[in-house]
């Protein structure tokens, strides 16, 4: 049976930043549900499994829960819109396509965590996001259903759209507080987390689009029907950014933990001019490389960890036999590298020279001391931010040098294990 | 074959007149064009599946080659040779060279490259001279409007009236280059230029050197670029594809270093393509007056990156092309000599049009005698003939190409007519571009016969060398200045590109059903068939 686009991409809720449309096709109903019962939101957001999407996989209740629980007079929260990882197209979508389901979202969130302000913090660059988010959260301002949730607070509550940089590192979640406090989107040492501490020292809870889209049909539906959507012990559906070297590529919503086959060869309509199957870079694309010994895995948060890679965005940029890996590579670390904050002297200099090196390799121009240099940094590397960067640039590298030695020109072990982490 | 009258009855038919007479025309031009002229055949027009030109008409051994895979696979770009630049030009020609003096001398760092060598080109072949409105009774108006005439009205009228503006500067830059032309009084200092009558002017506006003005040009044209110290050339390099950004703006090119048997990645701010046209493609059997390298690579390139065409299914059949001997089949015999008197003769011995009517319209009428059974038959070889034996004696003087084409075929011109039947030479459509050469596609610029809108369905004599410099001055210069302002804004070598529209490219190929097995662009077809040699090793390892 098809299962393409039940909840977030369904027909029936693609219906811009018009209110009225989006109450007509049941929006508004999981706000309802949710200011019946407040006290229980969190424990159904709990119940359902619903994962941070932005990468990270992280349980979403336990931040809304830490979020709830700490001491603060005006509350945050905040939807991360800054999308910009090569290869994932999915929060874009739903801004632009579907705002009212990523606003509802936010609000149940606002109403679960007692917030005062509710913020979406929106990339600019991607397409009709920013313009259809200001529309949408302009209608809600004079809606009955703010009013019934500024009654249930107490207190009034603020909504507001704000651009960000567009900066790769302005997604990273202490960046964004960085950013909206009005300063370069520097990320901070965790801890303290947001949750805890976090725009003007408020605690702060900072939601994915995508994870925030989700809340207003578990609430509607239930914990149990969300947990139904996925296959196997996952729960939900998840955003495919699917791209690379497949016939179809394109954004698919398919029950969590769809098989990496399926997804390439059925969905994608398999491998663009028949060409073999070769690798794919998921995620950020900062983790490690799946090949063709992981088709069958499951694309849920834990079933990809178990093969020591991680599900991240959803960004699926699959490679074929006929291209090759350490120009993809380099085209990342590249990306990395001019997306470096800067702040951290090793992150800074170490992304770069790990592009430089590859530029060399990738152009036939390195020798064996650039090899080793490569190695070594991939060693020294790692933890030596202040937050992921670096090392997600070093596990690209790692894995790639592991996974295709002959590609860089270095002894094939007779057995590669499939553990590169 | 059709039936023809033999060439010893045609002989006996031509002499028998001390002046052939004209038959009156039966058919009006428009009618002749639809019922004979080759683009009208019934198969030379099919519509194009995918593409930014989706739904046009075009040549349909043109359109598999459009609609084609690309030569290279992302892996063939694994250790190549990166190199970058301003301006990359590609294409040896007029229009290849004037941009890169132009670029050049506009301060821009320029690479040309050539599948051959630089005027290895039809710039060498074309014989007749060059339009511009220099005459004193003359004025751009005029020239404009004659070539609109000529073009049936489908000329892009903004390119064609900064072509015809641009033609005495042109002339002028030529003449400082040290080109020389022919003059009224060649003994004089400071001659007055000799003006010659092109087919379908209004004016005597041809400017020529005897009748081997390209030759000429090329010569001065090869000399200051190889001479010009910002211009590094490649040789025998021929484009195996360009490369693009995210955004899908042009990124340089991929070269293919035939000496060294290996791939190079050239990186430029701008690149122009002026890759000329397809002659050699041979369009419906045609014989062609084109050299070998005319096989519409530029063409297929750029419209993979998404550049839009116009007027693909226009084509120009010369009239006069040589139809015997065989070994010389489609050479060409100048419009040069029926602008000097030389007249067409069918086998009955009749003028059956003017000789200086639109090359189209004389192809056509050509065509309608071979298959009213008025042609000749010589050895097999169908034709009618040109008579050239009005043009006397200074024919070898003043026609010199014309004289050693003759010598080839072991006619005495002046005493002997040509056999001659209408040869490919010229592709009137092509990429669509703006007044600067600007294509639909940001940082690709075309010049020269690659481009289309500048001469309509049809073009006349003596515009082809105008159009390549003018355009190709003007696609030097925008070049120059635009890769200027991204210098400035970052000094960085320019952004490397990578072949992602390629695959957007195979994605739609599969996506309409089209066979993905045809690649393109042939660059060597039938001759020496290019190999391209991959990176050894890894690639095999894999396999």
């Amino acid at each position: 049976m098809e299962k393409l686009n039940q909840v977030l991409l369904n027909p029936a809720v693609q219906v811009g930043p018009n209110l009225d449309a989006w109450l007509q096709a049941g929006g508004g109903l999981g706000l309802q549900v949710a200011l019946g019962a407040r006290s229980t939101i969190i424990r159904q957001i709990a119940d359902a499994d619903l994962r941070g999407m932005g990468g990270a996989g992280f349980p979403a209740w336990r931040k809304w829960e830490a979020t709830a629980n700490a001491v603060g007079d005006s509350k945050y929260v905040v939807c991360n819109g800054n999308e910009d990882e090569p290869g994932t197209f999915k929060d874009r979508t739903l801004l632009s396509a579907s705002p009212h389901q990523v606003v509802e979202g936010a609000l149940i969130a606002a109403l679960a965590v007692r917030a005062a302000c509710v913020i979406f913090y929106i990339n600019p660059h991607q397409g009709q996001s920013m313009q259809h988010m200001q529309l949408a959260v302009s209608q809600w301002q004079h809606s009955t259903l703010l009013q019934q949730l500024e009654q249930a607070l107490g207190h009034p509550l603020e909504i507001k759209v704000v651009a960000s940089s567009g900066r790769y590192i302005g997604g990273e979640e202490t960046a964004v507080v960085a950013s909206l406090e009005a300063g370069f989107p520097f990320p901070r040492k965790k801890p303290p987390f947001p949750a805890e501490q976090g725009i003007n020292g408020q605690p702060t809870l900072i939601n994915n689009v995508e994870t925030l889209a989700n809340v207003s049909h578990i609430l509607r539906h239930g914990a149990d029907w969300y947990r139904a959507l996925g296959v196997g012990k996952a729960s939900g559906t998840k955003l495919y950014s699917l791209s690379g070297d497949v016939l179809r590529p394109g954004l698919y919503e398919l029950p969590m933990g769809t098989s990496l086959q399926e997804l390439v060869f059925h969905y994608g309509g398999g491998m663009l001019q028949g060409k073999a199957f070769k690798a794919v870079f998921t995620g950020g694309p900062s983790n490690t490389l799946l090949t063709a010994r992981d088709l069958d895995v499951a694309l849920d948060f834990d079933s990809v960890w178990l093969r020591h890679s991680r599900l991240g965005t959803g960004a699926m940029i699959v490679i074929s036999e006929g291209s090759s890996i350490i120009r993809k590579v380099a085209e990342y670390i590249d990306f990395f590298a001019k997306g470096s904050c800067g702040q951290c002297p090793s992150c800074k200099c170490g992304t770069f020279q790990l592009a430089r090196l590859l530029d060399r390799v990738d152009g036939g121009r390195h020798s064996h001391a650039d090899l080793d240099a490569l190695q070594h940094l991939c060693q020294i590397l790692p933890g030596s931010g202040r937050c992921g960067l670096i090392d997600g640039a070093v596990t690209v590298v790692k894995s790639s040098m592991h996974t295709f030695p002959q590609e860089y020109g270095l002894p094939v072990s007779a057995e590669p294990s499939t553990a590169t982490a | 074959m059709n039936s023809a009258i033999p060439y010893a009855q045609a002989l006996t038919n031509l002499t028998a007149h001390a002046q052939p007479p004209l038959r009156p025309a039966e058919l009006s031009r428009s009618a002749l064009l639809a019922q004979y002229h080759p683009d009208s055949d019934a198969n030379a027009s099919t519509l194009l599946q995918i593409g930014p030109s989706r739904g046009q008409a075009c040549h349909p051994q043109l359109a598999a080659l459009l609609q084609s895979n690309a030569l290279i696979d992302g892996f063939d770009l694994a250790g190549a040779e990166q190199r970058s630049t301003d301006v990359l030009v590609i294409g040896g020609g007029g229009a290849g060279a004037a941009a890169a003096l132009t670029a050049a001398r506009s301060g821009a760092q320029v690479m040309l490259a050539s599948k051959l060598r630089l005027g290895d080109s039809n710039t060498v072949m074309a014989e007749g001279g060059i339009q511009a409105a220099l005459a004193a009774s003359d004025s751009p108006q005029q020239h404009f409007d004659d070539a609109m005439r000529g073009g049936h009205q489908c000329a892009n009228p903004q390119l064609l009236a900064q072509m015809a503006s641009d033609a005495p500067g042109v002339i002028r830059w030529l003449i400082e280059l040290g080109m020389h032309f022919d003059l009224e009084d060649p003994l004089s200092d400071g001659g007055k230029l000799r003006y010659k009558q092109a087919g379908g002017c209004s004016q005597r506006r041809i400017l020529c050197y005897r009748d081997y003005t390209g030759l000429e040009m090329m010569r001065v044209l090869r000399e200051t670029v190889e001479l010009d110290p910002a211009i590094s050339l490649l040789n025998r390099c021929p484009v195996v594809e360009l490369l693009s950004h995210e955004d899908g703006s042009c990124a340089g090119a991929v070269l293919y270093d035939l000496e060294y048997q290996r791939f190079m990645v050239v990186s430029a701010r701008q690149t122009i393509l002026a890759t000329g046209g397809c002659g050699r493609l041979h369009l419906q059997g045609f014989p062609t007056s084109n050299h070998y390298g005319a096989t519409a690579d530029g063409l297929v390139l750029a419209y993979r990156l998404g550049a839009g065409l116009r007027d693909m299914d226009a084509f120009q059949y010369h009239p006069t092309g040589v139809a015997w001997p065989q070994r010389l089949r489609g050479g060409l015999i100048s419009e040069a000599a029926r602008s000097g008197g030389a007249l067409l003769v069918n086998g009955l011995g009749e003028r059956f049009i003017e000789e200086l009517a639109p090359r189209d319209v004389v192809s056509a009428a050509i065509l309608r005698e071979c298959a009213a059974g008025r042609g000749i038959e010589r050895n097999g070889q169908l034709g009618v003939f040109l008579d050239t034996r009005a043009l006397g004696p200074e024919l070898a003087q003043r026609l010199p190409a014309l004289q050693h084409l003759a010598d080839k075929c072991g006619i005495d011109p002046s005493r002997e007519p040509m056999l001659i039947y209408p040869t490919l030479h010229y592709q009137n459509g092509g990429v669509v571009i703006d007044g600067n050469g600007q294509t639909e596609v940001p940082g690709l610029l075309c010049a020269g016969e690659i481009t289309g809108g500048i001469h309509g369905r049809n073009r006349l004599m003596g515009n082809a060398l105008l159009d390549i410099l003018a355009f190709g001055r003007r696609a030097g210069r925008q070049a120059a200045r635009l890769a200027q302002a991204a210098r400035h804004k970052s000094s960085l070598p320019p952004l490397r590109g990578g072949i992602e529209h390629v695959y957007r490219w195979q994605r739609q190929l599969a996506l309409a059903g089209l066979d993905a097995s045809v690649q393109a662009p042939l660059l060597y077809p039938g001759q020496a068939r290019l190999a391209l040699h991959r990176p050894t090793g890894t690639r095999a390892q894999e396999k």
